[in-house]
């Protein structure tokens, strides 16, 4: 909340605004004070009560065979500021469901950007993670071709945000645009574990980068992030004394490594992309998982239909014969083995508008429940969800 | 042949007229900045915001046509082969994750054509019988 108390101050105090200063005279495009917002009102349902389907793993209870809107929907305001052709700032609050089960509004995005040069950027503030391709923008419906992002792969991922840097340097190699860039900080963000009980992740140290090139209508993305948490998981209040008992629990100050590869096809109307990403954790509580998934829609005027395949799997951990029966048992928590087959279509009704349905059908192993919220014991690992979207931005 | 010629004959009536309706795109700065040429991919990057340095050094600075124009929508299909709506849900990506703005989108010809002659960045789109000597053509997109 600080950085953007500062922001908001800046652009309190400082003079002039788009309505007042004619870009004509002083050559400068796109000048002044912008307001901008988007959302999204969604409503999905499953068939299958014995697992709470989520759009990721900062949402602490989800969807069942009684629809809800929560997991889709939210609204995002956001205001930029543009100081000159070299600095300007942005700030963006928004409201979604919460790690808390609240909508309380939070600041999603609030940062300084110095440009000396085109291809040379600095961000300063808070930033959103762009864990993998298109992460940072996974909110923004009307951005993004499906209903939300595909949660076999993006799920796992409770990092919305950081409070930190990022630099990103372009140069034109080839027919192409090579692109890097490197992002550090500190999540100031919790996340929910069991039922009510949260996940303090503040002072977890989030730092990576990428490498983009894009040539013509591909685009290869290589990325590695790693995550260097804090706080303790709250495993504690689950068992007490467990992490005494089994110390290879522990998170604290255990590194997670996220590696990417993203892929983008988009010559026209036809549209492919695919990302893989395996996650390795230090920590014995979490399971080393490999996830990829693959997109492919053709346009025919306003509408848009993709046929969509996501597939998650890790790698049970080993234990230690002396370690307490309870530690493997607390790990298998963290098992996904599942794939998902999704269906939809994407209508641009009109400007700045568009509706989604889509189906998703999952199909997994009943030890496949990492996934889910709701605790599922007896579960068959097999699910399908139906949704509604319609997004807007303005 | 009378078959051939009457064939002939129809193309030429169902052409003609689209060919009058539909005049050349041309990609333009400013006649003094130097620049002769641009390649399509120096201008999808300037115009997508994926890098806007012209050869010369200079900053680009992008100028769209006012929403609703044809011509708006014939450049990015011949671009990139994408509808505005594409284009639109393309910038809000960038808009709402804090990377570049959208180019600065005018009012009318006119005011393209006074701030290619102002700006020495300034780039834009028109089509080839509205050029006058303040612009220079740098890209002719094919239909």
């Amino acid at each position: 909340m600080n950085i953007g108390h500062i922001l908001w101050l800046a652009l309190i105090v400082s003079p002039g605004s788009a309505a007042a200063a004619d870009p004509f005279a002083t050559g400068a495009v796109n000048s002044g004070f912008t307001l901008n917002g988007f959302g999204t009102l969604g409503f999905a349902r499953s068939d299958n009560d014995q697992a709470q389907y989520v759009r990721d793993l900062s949402q602490p209870y989800g969807l069942t065979t009684n629809g809800t809107a929560k997991v889709d929907s939210v609204l995002g305001l956001q205001a930029a500021y543009r100081f000159d052709n070299k600095l300007d700032g942005m700030l963006q609050a928004i409201s979604r469901y919460r790690y808390d089960g609240s909508y309380r509004p939070e600041i999603s995005w609030a940062f300084l950007h110095y440009s000396p040069d085109p291809d040379l950027n600095l961000r300063v503030g808070r930033l959103g993670t762009e864990f993998y391709m298109s992460a940072d923008s996974r909110l923004v419906g009307y951005a993004n071709l499906t209903v939300r992002p595909p949660p076999d792969y993006f799920g796992p991922l409770i990092f919305s945000y950081l409070d930190g840097f990022d630099v990103d340097l372009a140069r034109p190699v080839a027919n192409g645009l090579l692109r890097g860039k490197l992002f550090a900080g500190y999540s100031p963000e919790s996340s929910p574990f069991v039922g009510n009980i949260t996940w303090d992740l503040s002072g977890t140290l989030l730092a990576g980068g990428y490498l983009d090139y894009q040539t013509g209508p591909w685009q290869i993305r290589l990325g590695h992030v790693q995550a260097r948490f804090n706080k303790e998981l709250p495993l504690d209040a689950l068992v007490p004394g467990i992490i005494e008992a089994a110390p290879e629990l522990s998170v604290s100050d255990k590194w997670a490594r996220f590696d990417s590869l993203g892929v983008v096809y988009d010559p026209g109307p036809f549209q492919f992309q695919a990302m893989f990403s395996q996650t390795r954790h230090d920590s014995a509580t979490y399971e080393d998982t490999r996830a990829g998934y693959a997109i492919a829609s053709y346009r025919i005027g306003k509408a848009t239909p993709y046929l969509g395949y996501s597939r998650t799997l890790s790698k049970a951990n080993r234990f230690a014969p002396t370690s307490p029966p309870l530690a493997a048992q607390i790990a298998s928590a963290t098992h996904s083995d599942q794939y998902t087959w999704f269906l939809g279509g994407r209508w641009d009704i009109r400007k700045d508008l568009d509706l989604k349905a889509q189906v998703d059908w999952v199909r997994g192993s009943p030890s496949s429940i990492f996934p889910f919220r709701g605790d599922p014991v007896v579960w068959d690992g097999r699910m399908t969800v139906f949704s509604l979207t319609l997004d807007f931005v303005f | 042949m009378s078959i051939t010629t009457t064939l002939l004959l129809t193309l030429c009536l169902i052409l003609l007229p689209r060919a009058r309706a539909e005049a050349d795109l041309v990609v333009v700065v400013n006649a003094r900045n130097g620049i002769e040429r641009l390649t399509l991919d120096s201008v999808i990057n300037i115009f997508m915001g994926r890098y806007r340095q012209l050869p010369s050094g200079i900053p680009a600075q992008p100028v769209d046509q006012p929403d609703g124009r044809p011509e708006k929508a014939r450049f990015y299909r011949l671009l990139v082969n994408k509808d505005l709506a594409e284009i639109n849900a393309y910038w809000a990506r960038l808009i709402f994750s804090g990377r570049t703005s959208p180019p600065y989108q005018a009012k009318s010809t006119a005011e393209i054509l006074d701030r290619l002659a102002r700006q020495p960045g300034a780039i834009a789109y028109i089509e080839r019988n509205q050029a006058d000597p303040r612009v220079r053509i740098v890209l002719e997109l094919e239909h």
